[in-house]
């Protein structure tokens, strides 16, 4: 039997591990979403790393710092692995977004925010849980809490009170095809948690 | 003789899931490509007569694969392998001419179907 550290660390088998299992769970949310809007959404490479909570905006590929974004939070936890979902959404993307979902009603900040609930649950739900069917855990999930609207992203991400030092992060950015939407998902796994994850993909890779 | 099977995929852990997925009583020779170049250089050297493609690779992508294959003609069966479950994805690399598409993570049950629908792997 193999000791484990309780040191959080990642080797290049379990990033690459990761990002697998990521690809598998962005792609069953994207179908969700493309079935859901009659589109085609690009999926690109998730980015896997362990960061130190003070450089999570460092995470955030192409974080335009300056444009305004809207942010929903939600935890999950399940066979003692916890985390948080953090969707971050460009604020430019709601007017196709409104077109794409047949919004009729006024694209207020109450729309707004019914259309950011709509597509972070489904994304984040679809994440979690494609996640969770390849490691056989089931997460239970919180219920979401919107962040900010129309804030920095420096500012939604200094609002969360965040309990840890270091932690494994993924993040997916997805864009749509044709039309401007482009948002972020980070998942974000507290460092408790890191080494019964790698526990879980060490038995993955043997 | 045994047949050359390539697995092109930018993932390790993908690469060694597809290859236990390969039935055992199969005679192949497998090989392995760790993008679409690789692939495509791979297949060049006629190690892909039959190619295991999944689509999400950085330098050329499943697709490019796929269209290069058609642009140079070369030989070689294609079954993609992907996390892109949306319709779009396997409309698109049926159209470029993948021979079918099976949804990750692989499955060794689904990957003998397809071998045997498509006349790959007989009377075994």
């Amino acid at each position: 039997m193999t000791v484990t550290s309780t040191e959080v660390s990642l080797n290049e088998d379990q990033r690459d591990c990761y990002q697998e299992l990521t690809n598998v769970a962005m792609g069953q949310a994207a179908d969700r979403l493309a079935r859901l809007l009659d589109v085609y959404v690009v999926l690109p490479i998730p980015k896997v790393n362990l960061i130190e909570s003070s450089d999570l905006h460092m995470a955030i590929q192409d974080a335009e710092t300056d444009s305004a974004m809207s942010a929903v939070c939600q935890g999950f936890i399940g066979s003692g692995i916890a985390g948080e979902a953090l969707l971050l959404f460009n604020d430019t993307s709601f007017s196709d977004l409104a077109a794409l979902m047949n919004y009729g009603g006024e694209l207020d900040r109450y729309g707004e925010l019914e259309l950011l609930m709509d597509v972070s649950s489904l994304l984040i739900g679809a994440c979690i849980q494609g996640i969770g069917e390849q490691l056989e855990i089931h997460f239970n999930q919180g219920h979401p809490v919107v962040l900010g609207q129309h804030c920095k992203v420096d500012d939604i991400l200094k609002s969360g009170n965040h309990q840890w030092t270091k932690t494994l992060a993924i993040e997916i950015h997805y864009t749509i095809e044709h039309v401007n939407i482009d948002c972020d998902l980070l998942l974000l796994f507290t460092e408790d948690s890191v080494g019964k994850l790698n526990n879980k993909i060490n038995y993955l890779l043997d | 003789m045994a047949t050359n099977v390539l697995i092109c995929d930018d993932s390790s852990f993908a690469r060694k899931q597809m290859a236990r997925a390969i039935p055992k009583e199969w005679e192949v020779d497998i090989h392995f490509a760790g993008d679409g170049v690789e692939g495509v250089q791979a297949i060049r050297e006629g190690k892909g007569e039959v190619v295991f493609l999944d689509l999400t690779m950085p330098n050329l992508d499943g697709y490019g694969v796929l269209e290069t294959i058609r642009k140079e003609d070369l030989p070689a069966m294609v079954i993609v392998v992907s996390g892109d479950i949306q319709p779009d994805a396997q409309d698109r690399v049926k159209k470029l001419g993948a021979m079918a598409f099976i949804k990750k993570p692989i499955d060794a049950e689904k990957a003998r179907e397809v071998l045997t629908e498509y006349g790959i792997l007989t009377g075994a």
